[in-house]
């Protein structure tokens, strides 16, 4: 019992102890030397190992309360095993950090995911949508900052890895062909058309450029790996294509909130456009000329996400749509969880996007500039876009499906009296 | 695909920034940084002057090989619709080989019909580099040198390495 005292004794002590021990008699018992002899280490050395345990920093206290926790074995009277003890945290310092890091890093999570729960809780119940949906973008801008300053020790491999290979940078919309090799969509197309039906790759045939979709999984991980290029070459691309951009002017809002990740302005800004296509469900394969009428946002991600659940738990077409919102509400706060997770997974360091920048500044310079431009552009469309038609129609859905639920209720009562 | 920019002369200042460069462009660009942090052995590239379509490039003759020593020097023209359609390289160095014909073309598969998007200008200089150890008897441009390479190898050699150090060194 004295020992395990001992053992425990705060680092203070021991460092008082330590000086007056210099001897090695305080410290060290002539049985334990005697031990030590035998077992061939000299005191010294001894010391010094002791020593070296003083020297960690205040963090000692938590160590002793961990290898309490990791070293389950009954404290013994043998002062080998104490030392044993007492030397372990040297040998794992690093670990014993990320842990304490990575439990308050859970910490912040779960209020983070408490928080935003709320907010959509509240979202629902209440219809200040404005609001929240502010509060929201900035919780998404802050966690796709975290994301792009991850550093990830292999992101040089996977930037190869996710590289197309025929325009050489990330993967832009990637589409998977029969084969398994993956191009930027618009790649593919332009390689079958000019080239051939084959794989740019290994030669093998592939039926047709065309029928070539978006891999979404895929896409989804490169847009969370790669968010600032992803931008940047859609801004690229709305600045290089003037006809295009005009084509997709009026869905640019909800394209823009796809990428900040917040999905919840993109519903009530961009319900009525994308809510054809959502009716027909999964893309089909003359999705290109009606994608490009009806704007980007429809084949978002969250788009992909949302739409099957809704169609899953909702079968009346009609309940189907006024249901969305809430269903879609549910399905984006998940994905955005799931985004924050990654996030918190991939780390919280800043020198990847430092790195990018130094690496092609050139590049990105007027990227970013149409980027902010357009950012600008999006918070004045965003300020007027949930204008009153759009709250009107949401709130008048939701009242409505009040309702339906309720009669649903009381024919159900009729039926079947209790 | 068909932007301002075409093969002509352009200042150097216009492909710096990459908002107004096509697709053709900015992927030779790319090329070029990827071959200059990471050059092929005994190979390098490069634009010529200003313009980003039309490269110069040095091949040093592997060793081993009758043209070992010389350097020889090629042309590259990258086609507008380029990756889409393989870029045009040509020996600005004479050389004695099946595969190259005297005007300096070089009759390669994948310079041709085997021309593939997802090759670079790195993996061309390689295959061409190749193409100086191990001589394509099969399809030659220059059916002579192919023959004299299957019956009689030495004088082959012989000639190669003479042309070399004429016109190489």
């Amino acid at each position: 019992m004295a020992s395990e005292e001992e053992s425990k004794a705060s680092p203070q002590d021991q460092k008082q102890q330590n000086p007056v021990a210099e001897n090695g008699d305080g410290l060290f018992s002539p049985r334990f030397k005697s031990v030590a002899a035998m077992a061939g280490w000299d005191e010294e050395a001894i010391l010094v190992a002791a020593l070296v345990v003083e020297d960690t920093p205040d963090r000692l206290c938590k160590h002793k309360k961990r290898t309490g926790l990791q070293f389950k074995t009954p404290p013994s009277n043998s002062r080998r095993k104490r030392r044993a003890q007492r030397r372990s945290p040297v040998s794992i310092p690093i670990v014993v950090l990320d842990l304490d890091e990575e439990q308050s890093a859970k910490g912040e999570s779960e209020q983070t995911k408490v928080e935003v729960k709320n907010v959509a809780n509240e979202e629902k119940r209440t219809e200040e949508e404005k609001k929240t949906a502010g509060d929201e973008l900035k919780i998404e801008e802050n966690s796709g900052v975290s994301c792009s300053n991850s550093v990830l020790p292999c992101i040089d491999k996977l930037r190869e890895e996710l590289s197309c290979a025929i325009c050489l940078e990330i993967c832009y919309e990637p589409s998977t062909t029969t084969c398994g090799h993956s191009f930027c969509k618009k790649c593919l197309r332009s390689a079958a058309d000019k080239c051939g039906k084959r794989c740019p790759k290994c030669r093998q045939l592939i039926s047709n450029g065309r029928s070539c979709t978006v891999n979404t999984v895929l896409w989804n991980t490169i847009q969370l790996l790669f968010p600032q290029e992803i931008e940047a070459r859609k801004a690229g691309g709305a600045l290089n294509n003037p006809e295009e951009s005009e084509h997709r002017s009026p869905a640019r809002g909800s394209q823009y909130n796809v990428r900040t990740r917040s999905s919840r302005p993109s519903l009530a800004s961009s319900s009525s456009q994308t809510s054809s296509t959502r009716r027909r469900g999964i893309p089909s394969q003359d999705e290109d000329a009606e994608h490009r009428i009806s704007g980007r946002g429809s084949h978002n991600n969250v788009e992909s996400r949302s739409v099957r659940p809704a169609s899953v738990l909702q079968r009346d077409g009609t309940t189907r749509r006024r249901g969305r919102p809430s269903q879609d509400e549910v399905a984006a706060t998940a994905l955005r969880l799931e985004r924050e997770n990654l996030a918190r997974l991939l780390g919280r360091d800043g020198s990847v996007r430092r790195w990018r920048i130094t690496s092609n500044e050139d590049d990105d310079e007027d990227a970013v500039l149409a980027l902010r431009l357009q950012r600008e552009e999006f918070m004045d469309a965003f300020r007027e876009n949930p204008d009153q038609s759009n709250r009107t129609s949401l709130s008048s859905a939701r009242s409505n499906l009040r309702a339906m639920a309720s009669r649903a209720i009381n024919i159900r009562t009729r039926r079947h009296p209790i | 695909m068909n932007s301002s920019i075409g093969v002509g002369g352009m200042p150097a200042a216009s492909w710096v920034s990459t908002t107004s460069v096509s697709a053709s462009g900015k992927r030779i660009q790319r090329e070029m940084v990827e071959l200059n942090s990471d050059p092929p052995p005994d190979c390098s590239a490069g634009p010529k002057g200003d313009n980003l379509y039309n490269w110069v490039s040095t091949i040093i003759g592997p060793t081993g090989t009758p043209y070992e020593g010389g350097i020889f020097f090629l042309d590259i023209m990258f086609p507008i619709d380029y990756p889409f359609k393989p870029p045009k390289v040509t020996f600005k160095t004479r050389i004695y080989h099946c595969n190259v014909d005297s005007a300096g073309n070089v009759w390669l598969d994948i310079l041709k019909d085997s021309w593939s998007p997802a090759l670079t200008i790195t993996k061309v200089l390689l295959a061409i580099r190749s193409m100086f150890t191990n001589p394509d008897t099969y399809s030659p441009i220059v059916v002579d040198i192919a023959h004299m390479y299957l019956a009689d190898r030495a004088k082959h050699d012989e000639l190669a390495a003479e042309w070399t150090l004429r016109f190489a060194k």
